[in-house]
């Protein structure tokens, strides 16, 4: 059903419009004087000189989690890849060394000219093994393929650029046996009962 | 005698020109102040010793114009050449030269010799004004004929048909005040109003009108239809680049100037102040003088009080520049505040120095000078502060606000001014 909206009428006043003109002067100075006189009342970031602090929760550039024995915290399981609505992760897997895991990529790229930025891989994650987080949100390259970040690119970060408070944020837990996975899901959130359970079938 | 006079009135020429620089910051940190944004201020200049100074965006203005000077001056193929270079010249031309026909101070004798405050101290003088104020009008359309190119030419069209209709208007908001004046001579103008009452007193309506027209005139917002990005690419200019480009903007900036002046001149009495005419500025001097320079303190002081908060502001920012930033606002801080010191020292000297004969003349112009500037500058202001408060009109809207309101509210002032005039002549409350 269509909705009728009256339109507004004009009082006479504002037909004047001369009226309306000076009350928006009256308006503008205002603002233009507490720029002035009050410069801390302007919402502007003296960027890139000052750098706006970022949301825990925003995405940027992707990493890929590490263990803390270097390998990558990803198992190839095409998640990820999956769930892209760019298409723009291409993952090539390969059998994994370690006995516990089946799978690791041998190749893991991330088309940034593609990628929306959409944060889905990361949620379709099992392993928690790729995050966006890294605050990096300007992309200069030079050729197209510059864009286009492969597997040590995106393991090349340090713990030390993560907030030490948030373990999570910093270098995986797991490795060979998945060792340092157990104390730490010891020490965290799961009960003992938890961890025994999960102990011989963690592969993240 | 003579040619020192003569340089004096040659500087003349360059009070637009200077104007030119003002305006382009003015018009940039008012655009930015009024938005709430800081406005440019990356251009920077290193001074050693100092290190690099961003001068609040000052700097802009030399690396705008090295970068329109150095620019490819692009010569289309298609275009009229003879016209296409005649045409940015045109509106700076007239701009230039209309500065010789207002009164910057009240006539003064040197050594015997009668100077006027208008170069040309002309009978007919606000005539010439109008018509040199119309004639920028050509820059416009030969321009936009000479491009060839049919967005030039629709902006043109555009902007001559509205700057002749808005002529009309502007000639008869003016009418009524002249009938009350009885004069064309700009001297008489400033004078009549300094014994009387200023313009805009009398004729409040024609003073908005007029102020309206010459918006429309210099084409600036809400009247700027000879350019517009989404419908026409840039208007007259879109064939123009580097320092032709920059031609029509000073033309624009300097007629804004001389719109300035004029509104000045003969709404808001000129070089007359309410209570400071030539004779008391002229006993007075030294007061003046010394009463201005505190103003000027005055200002210089909140200016280095805005700097204090800015460098506050600053010091508490994790920034990468910090230190360089800091330094920068200490100089200012130095500039500022010195410069008001000093203008206070410099107003409590004056008291002690005696002012007589030649000394007092100069002076008294130059307080005069000063007081038509400041009028000046606040109208510059008005134009860059309405420019962003209020939204462009449709070209038919305009067309229509000009024939049919502008047009017939000022006739109507027109005649009810005379009416009004002669019935108070006839009574007797004023003598014709
Ligand atoms: S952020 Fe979105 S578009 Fe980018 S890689 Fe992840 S899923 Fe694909
Ligand atoms: S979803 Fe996670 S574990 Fe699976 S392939 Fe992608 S990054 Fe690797």
């Amino acid at each position: 059903m269509a909705k009728i909206i009256p339109r507004p009428q004009l009082s006479l006043l504002e037909q004047l419009y001369f009226v309306e003109v000076f009350k928006g002067m009256a308006l503008t100075i205002k603002h233009a004087v507490r720029s002035l006189a009050k410069p801390e009342t302007i919402p502007v970031l003296n960027y890139p000189e000052v750098q706006p602090e970022l949301p825990a929760e925003h995405r940027s550039e992707h990493r890929l989690m590490k263990r803390a024995d270097g390998t990558s915290r990803c198992v190839a399981c095409y998640m990820c890849q999956t769930a892209c609505p760019a298409r723009c992760i291409t993952i090539v897997a390969e059998e994994s060394p370690d006995g516990d895991i089946e799978k690791r990529p041998a190749t893991f790229d991330i088309d940034w000219l593609l990628c929306v930025f959409c944060g889905l891989c990361v949620e379709a994650c099992p392993c928690d093994a790729i995050r966006m987080d890294t605050g990096k949100a300007i992309l200069v390259e030079d050729s197209r393929d510059a864009f286009i970040a492969n597997k040590d690119r995106l393991m090349d970060w340090s713990p030390a650029d993560y907030p030490a408070e948030d373990i999570i944020s910093q270098e995986a837990p797991g490795g060979l046996l998945n060792e340092q996975a157990l104390a730490a899901m010891q020490g965290g959130m799961f009960s003992a009962g938890d961890v025994a359970d999960v102990a011989d079938k963690e592969t993240c | 005698m003579e040619i020192i006079l003569f340089i004096a009135k040659f500087g003349l020429a360059f009070i637009p020109l200077s104007c030119i620089a003002i305006m382009i910051f003015l018009e940039r940190k008012g655009a930015s102040i009024i938005q709430d944004r800081v406005g440019p201020n990356r251009a920077a200049i290193k001074i050693p010793g100092i290190g690099s100074v961003r001068g609040f965006g000052m700097i802009h203005n030399i690396s705008d114009s090295v970068k329109l000077f150095f620019k490819e001056d692009f010569l289309p193929k298609h275009a009229h050449k003879w016209y296409y270079i005649l045409a940015p010249m045109l509106p700076l031309m007239t701009a230039i030269l209309t500065p010789a026909l207002i009164p910057w101070f009240a006539p003064i004798s040197l050594e015997g010799v009668e100077v006027s405050g208008a170069i040309i101290n002309a009978n007919s003088g606000l005539l010439m004004l109008f018509a040199l104020g119309a004639l920028s009008v050509y820059g416009v359309v030969i321009g936009s004929w000479a491009s060839h190119n049919k967005y030039s030419l629709l902006g043109g069209m555009r902007a001559s048909a509205m700057m002749i209709s808005y002529e009309v208007s502007m000639g008869l908001s003016v009418v009524g005040l002249l009938l009350l004046i009885g004069s064309f001579n700009m001297t008489d103008i400033v004078e009549w109003q300094a014994a009387n009452a200023w313009g805009v007193v009398v004729q409040p309506v024609g003073c908005l009108l007029f102020i309206v027209s010459m918006f429309a005139e210099t084409g600036r917002t809400p009247f700027c239809v000879s350019e517009g990005e989404s419908e026409i690419v840039g208007g007259f200019h879109t064939e123009y680049s580097s320092i032709r480009f920059a031609l029509f903007f000073m033309g624009e900036y300097a007629h804004i100037v001389i719109a300035s002046a004029l509104i000045a001149t003969l709404f808001f009495g000129g070089y007359h102040l309410p209570g400071l005419n030539t004779e008391v500025i002229h006993a007075h001097t030294a007061g003046v003088l010394a009463g201005l320079l505190a103003v000027k303190a005055l200002m210089l002081a909140l200016f280095c009080l805005m700097t204090t908060r800015q460098k506050k502001l600053y010091g508490a920012l994790k920034a990468s520049d910090k230190a360089v930033r800091l330094k920068e606002y200490s100089l200012f801080q130095i500039i500022f505040g010195g410069g008001a010191l000093v203008a206070v020292l410099i107003a409590a000297v004056l008291m002690f120095i005696p002012m007589d004969g030649l000394l007092s003349e100069l002076l008294t112009a130059a307080i005069q000078i000063s007081i038509v500037m400041a009028k000046t500058m606040f109208f510059c202001w008005v134009f860059v502060w309405v420019r962003w408060t209020v939204p462009r009109f449709r070209y038919d809207h305009i067309m229509a606000l000009g024939w049919k309101v502008m047009l017939n509210v000022a006739l109507v002032n027109l005649v009810i001014t005379a009416i009004v005039y002669k019935l108070l002549i006839e009574t007797g409350v004023i003598s014709g």
